[in-house]
């Protein structure tokens, strides 16, 4: 074991009261920060962003995307709320509202949740995060995009040719024979950006394994990266199954050769299993990222290492594994066989258990801190406090006896949207405002970003808890007519989706002002702890002024005197962690 | 106007014996989550505040974590999760297994988009609607004819999916009679919130009237609520049966109705009880038998004859609003009100059942012949 001095950071830094993992670069100056050139900066011309291969422009291309996008889904569900305001539909048409529903399920799920936080958080801070230059293939990050894109312009022109009406299920064979609406355009679209999907994920799989700064251990990456990981292999894993699921179709849609044809033979629960074999995992492609969020914004505002790393690190991987094998509990009803239906049963029993040790984890990271309420860290409880809701209520639909009633309900649309967007979406939220200031230098206004925080997660709960009680009630989900005596709960619930929609237009007001009139954030305006604040901000074209060298793991908080401290640390972190190993964590490089 | 407004449910109906059996299942859990859930909230809510910044609390701890605290928070939520799945599975057996009492009596139904047809073991058939006997296990099988639709009736907890090329099957054992939603829960298609229909559950003795087509749908009236006269309205499909439908959808009680002893607002049109040939005075002095012909002018052109005492303020039902059948109809059904028989004010008929299995009374849901009947 090589003597814990040779870890010693040379560079003396002032006194500070956490432990970044690496030794911070000293702050600018003004006139060294005006003059400084940096990704945004360098080379900003057009071609120069359309053809990057720089990882943090590729996020910055891909925010401005999945940001489109949002608001096209939003859009849509803005007029599926409107029109359930009365039993009778209040501006829709049937086909308008069967429409509607579908783009906002296809373009939420396949074009915002999926990509979102891989695409932009994860494109720029996973190799910020483990001290990289880029990812491990930088062109094949650009291709990544673009074909995430060019897969984008399909879900577009199905749009503008009259839309789709099958539900983002695309059952058969409603949507293999019976539908006249653009199935075949959607499923390409599906079809492509699914690569976009497998590449990224390859890439940061690939990034994670062999770009790791001397120093970074697995044991000392951010949890971040740690979900991120297991998502990645989630999407390589299971979004060739999707691809091939959605060619079968279009081979039945155009041949008609019955694979799902019941009349010649086909079995149209076949596509079922196998669309669910890819789109229960994608659940957890769409939530993993956004609980790897809250793990970094949790503790940096808590002031507190993470309660239980490994727990929360070997959780995000059994998620990962066990996902993979509960796709049957959405087909409980479908004529599934009892045994069949008893395993799913049972093993979504064992999935859920991951989650809940991440909540208790995260409330335990909070005993003993010192909480700060900004924005990221509202958003970051807001996560906790109604993803706790939507995994309970889970429990409900994976438990084979009350699914019978529950099953494609309104109680699932409330179960999902509160995982979906009380998880994912908060958590994208607390992840944007807490790299904010990384990503463009600035910082936001505290007083606005916090009221939005606000009504935004009040808004939420309020359009979604309505919607168990009609949904125990009985109403089905995709009704744009219903019985009369639903009305009152629809009339809350689209009452506090409007409340909603305010405070997810908020952001966009002061976080564009931010960039124009923000006061600079400096290199760490969180004094956080990760790679990624240990630069200037923005960062460098290639991040760092020189290779970090990691001494420590991701969230030593509690610690006064920061670095001055580092044998009586270091001793303690590797008895308490295990995780200094003889090669002194050094994995790759030097 | 708000109609909303009125006390909205909130439980839902429990009207068959495994929705008895479903619900201690859904309570037991509803209890179990909302404790966790609240152990988890109060202790975030304790951390938030007594562990937020302040003069006080400026130094955090430095803590990693407690295997201990790791293995108890792992497994005792474990041990949650599995009864719910054992319990659940028993619950799930109930509503797969047909006991062989309810395999006697199987109803069939087929989804076609957008309608349900549904034949029972007497071979009569109905259109978006099954009547049940109360007490009485029947099973039920299904297919499609075209898309995977879902027949779902919550008042019963009961759910399947009904898939092309496959019979899938579910049993109930109605206990409380009432009328209830039938509801298509698999997404079919343009019509899908229009595969809608009712369950009707009747007790025996209304089931035997009901397949005698002798049966009464019963209604609650100012006599009955004065605890006088029948609660039973006229032959189901019958003329007058019609006329009274009619005569709620028409809104002919904004006007012609029983002041109800809760509601201020008095009549603003006479009153229409046993007032079929009777002798009436008018405005302009006349005297007139209230026939038949009388009363189809009344409603095609109401200002010829206003009665004395009444203003003329009733509109015109022209041919758009009423065929001459509604009006005779409407006709047949003033010629049965008897005292305490006109509605209060804006009341709502009741849901009426099916209407009479024989076409020769007239069912205006006509049951399907041998060729599958009407699309």
């Amino acid at each position: 074991m090589v003597s814990t001095t040779t870890m010693r950071p040379d560079v003396p830094v002032e006194k500070l009261d956490y432990t970044p993992q690496t030794v911070p670069p000293p702050e600018l100056t003004p006139e060294q920060a005006r003059g400084r050139t940096h990704y945004l900066n360098a080379d900003n011309t057009l071609l120069g962003w359309l053809l990057t291969v720089d990882h943090k422009r590729i996020g910055m291309m891909y925010l401005l995307g999945v940001t489109l996008f949002f608001v096209a889904g939003a859009i849509a569900v803005g007029l599926v709320r409107t029109n359930l305001i009365t039993p009778t539909g209040a501006i829709l048409e049937l086909d308008q509202y069967n429409k509607a529903f579908t783009a906002h399920g296809t373009i939420m799920l396949f074009l915002f949740l999926i990509p979102v936080v891989p695409g932009v958080l994860g494109n720029f801070f996973v190799p910020m995060m483990i001290g990289a230059k880029d990812m491990a293939f930088p062109k094949l990050n650009l291709m990544s995009f673009y074909v995430w894109a060019f897969g984008a312009l399909f879900f577009i022109y199905q749009l503008m040719v009259g839309g789709l009406d099958t539900g983002w299920t695309l059952y058969p064979p409603y949507s293999t024979k019976y539908s006249h609406t653009n199935v075949l355009y959607a499923g390409l679209g599906i079809f492509i950006t699914g690569f976009s999907s497998i590449l990224t994920g390859l890439n940061i799989i690939a990034t994670v394994h062999k770009m790791r700064c001397p120093g970074m251990t697995w044991g000392r990456l951010p949890l971040f990266v740690w979900a991120m990981y297991a998502t990645s292999v989630i999407q390589l894993l299971g979004t060739p199954v999707l691809a091939v699921t959605v060619v079968m179709a279009a081979v039945e849609k155009l041949f008609g050769i019955g694979i799902f044809d019941p009349t010649i033979g086909g079995d149209p629960v076949l596509f079922q299993h196998m669309f669910w074999f890819y789109s229960h995992p994608a659940v957890y492609i769409m939530i993993l990222p956004g609980m790897g969020v809250i793990n970094e914004v949790l503790t940096c505002f808590a002031r507190k290492n993470i309660f239980g790393y490994a727990a929360v690190a070997w959780s995000s991987v059994g998620i990962a594994v066990v996902g993979f094998l509960v796709w049957g509990h959405h087909m409980f009803l479908a004529g599934q066989g009892y045994y069949l239906s008893m395993v799913f049963a049972f093993l979504t029993m064992l999935v859920a258990v991951p989650s809940a040790i991440k909540v208790f984890n995260w409330t335990a990271t909070l005993y003993g801190g010192v909480i700060t309420y900004q924005a990221p860290m509202i958003h970051a409880l807001g996560f906790i406090v109604l993803f706790t809701v939507g995994g309970l209520t889970g429990l409900f639909l994976g438990t084979m006896g009350t699914d019978i009633h529950l099953h494609d309900t309104y109680f699932v649309i409330a179960h999902f949207h509160y995982t979906m967007v009380g998880g994912m979406m908060f958590a994208w939220q607390a992840g944007l405002h807490f790299w904010w200031p990384k990503m463009t230098g600035r910082m936001y206004s505290d007083f606005w970003s916090r009221l939005a925080a606000i009504v935004m997660i009040v808004g939420f709960a309020l359009t979604f808890l309505p919607q168990f009680a009609v949904g125990y009630l009985g109403m089905p989900r995709r009704y744009p007519n219903y019985p009369p005596e639903f009305q009152i709960y629809n009339v809350m619930s689209t009452a506090a989706a409007y409340i909603q929609g305010i405070g997810f237009i908020m952001p966009a007001f002061y976080l564009t002002a931010s960039l124009f009139f923000g006061k600079s954030a400096g290199n760490n305006p969180y004094r956080a702890t990760g790679l990624e604040w240990q630069t200037h901000s923005p960062p460098d074209a290639h991040n760092f002024p020189a290779t970090p060298r990691v001494y420590f793991g991701p969230y030593e908080y509690g610690v006064p005197d920061g670095l001055a401290l580092v044998d009586k640390l270091d001793a303690q972190h590797a008895h308490a962690n295990g995780t200094h190993t003889a090669k002194e964590g050094v994995t790759s490089g030097s | 106007m708000f109609g909303f407004m009125e006390t909205p449910p909130i439980y839902p109906d429990q009207a068959s014996k495994f929705a008895v059996e479903y619900d201690y299942l859904f309570w037991y859990m509803s209890a179990v989550v909302a404790v966790g859930g609240a152990a988890v909230y109060a202790l975030l809510i304790y951390c938030c505040f007594r562990f937020a910044k302040s003069p006080a609390n400026t130094r955090p701890q430095r803590i990693l974590g407690s295997n201990k605290l790791e293995i108890i928070w792992t497994v005792i939520p474990l041990l949650f999760f599995l009864s719910f799945f054992v319990w659940g599975a028993r619950v799930w057996d109930t509503a797969i297994g047909i006991p062989p009492e309810a395999a006697r009596r199987e109803y069939f139904v087929v989804g076609k988009q957008w309608m349900w047809k549904v034949q029972d073991p007497d071979g009569l058939r109905q259109i978006n609607e099954i009547t049940l006997e109360a007490g009485v296990p029947v099973k039920v099988t299904g297919t499609s004819e075209d898309v995977i639709h879902d027949f779902g009736i919550p008042a019963f907890r009961s759910k399947f999916d009904v898939v092309p090329g496959r019979y899938t099957a579910a049993w109930y054992e109605p206990t409380r009679p009432g009328t209830y939603h039938l509801f298509c829960d698999q997404y079919c298609g343009q019509g899908h919130s229009q595969m809608v229909g009712k369950v009707n559950v009747l007790s025996g003795a209304d089931y035997q009237e009901w397949k005698n087509g002798t049966y009464r749908t019963p209604f609650v009236n100012a006599a009955a609520m004065a605890g006088k006269a029948t609660t039973k309205g006229p032959l189901d499909g019958s003329p007058a049966w019609r006329g009274r439908l009619l005569f709620h959808k028409l809104q002919c009680n904004g006007c012609h109705f029983t002041q109800s002893p809760d509601d201020p607002t008095p009549p603003k049109a006479p009153s229409l009880e046993n007032l079929w040939m009777t002798k009436r005075e008018l405005s302009d002095g006349r005297t007139v038998t209230a026939s038949d012909e009388y009363l189809r002018t009344a409603i095609r052109n109401p200002t010829e004859h206003v009665r004395s005492g009444w203003k003329a303020i009733m509109p015109a039902f022209h041919t758009g609003l009423a065929t001459e059948l509604d009006i005779i109809d409407l006709t047949a059904y003033i010629r049965s009100l008897k005292p305490g028989d006109l509605p209060y004010r804006n009341e709502k008929s009741p849901t009426p059942i099916g209407g009479a299995p024989k076409a020769s009374q007239g069912n205006p849901n006509p049951p399907a012949g041998p060729d599958g009947g009407k699309k």
